[in-house]
């Protein structure tokens, strides 16, 4: 049995996601979701908890270098504000539904992001783990073809 | 009609812009866009091989095929994206 109400967190946030950052992050939506929330989840029904980084690469292909594997010093990731934000949550909500999780939170940075840092976090907890594996997949594929955030490299 | 279209990532970057416009008819649709687009601005056509294959948002928000665009829509080419 899941969660009638799935806990669903979705934000773009400027900078690197560093542990405070992502803290910060979701302490604001914690004391916001508390106001509104129909009530906490029964003990013992979440199953399996996930965490997924996302984290810059030193390499990334490069057009310049045909293509060839080149040295970056970091990404810059552009949002379309506020679409991105906005399409970052309704796919929350829609695959926390489709996947009937208990909880789904997504952090995604803005701006700049040095080789190493974190970039993209994507938490689930569900009932049983092979949910909560389908939507950890499937999430980051859609995250990929519907959410207006780029990439732009920042060559060494 | 003119209409403005919003650029992002490698597109912006080709065209050395945030914006570029396209003259259209008096009631354009999102596919009159992307027509447009196309034949319009041939730097877009690496992330815009075809007028079929591209997506646009109208304020904020995906439209596809004959939804109208109307002065003073905010509209954004969405070429492939990359987050993650």
């Amino acid at each position: 049995m899941s969660s009638l109400h799935p806990v669903v967190i979705a934000r773009v946030v400027d900078g690197p996601l560093t542990p405070m950052v992502e803290q910060a992050a979701l302490l604001a939506e914690v004391w916001s979701r508390a106001r509104e929330a129909a009530g906490p989840a029964a003990p013992g029904v979440v199953g399996a908890a996930l965490r997924f980084e996302g984290i810059v690469r030193r390499g990334e292909p490069s057009e310049a270098h045909g293509g060839d594997e080149h040295e970056l010093l970091a990404l810059d990731y552009q949002t379309y504000d506020p679409m991105a934000e906005q399409e970052l949550r309704a796919l929350a909500r829609q695959i926390a539904e489709e996947h009937a999780l208990s909880s789904l939170v997504a952090l995604h940075s803005r701006g700049r992001v040095a080789t190493g840092e974190v970039s993209f976090v994507l938490m689930v907890e569900s009932p049983h783990r092979a949910e909560a594996i389908a939507a950890m997949s499937v999430f980051i594929d859609r995250l990929k073809q519907d959410v207006p955030i780029w990439k732009r490299p920042v060559w060494k | 009609m003119e209409v403005a279209v919003l650029l992002f990532g490698a597109a912006a970057t080709r065209e050395k812009s945030d914006r570029v416009t396209v003259v259209v008819g008096t009631e354009p649709t999102v596919q009159d866009v992307l027509t447009a687009l196309h034949e319009q601005h041939p730097d877009l056509r690496f992330a815009l091989p075809s007028a079929e294959t591209g997506r646009l948002a109208v304020n904020r928000s995906f439209v596809r095929g004959e939804h109208p665009i109307r002065e003073g829509d905010e509209v954004a080419l969405i070429t492939l994206v990359g987050g993650g």
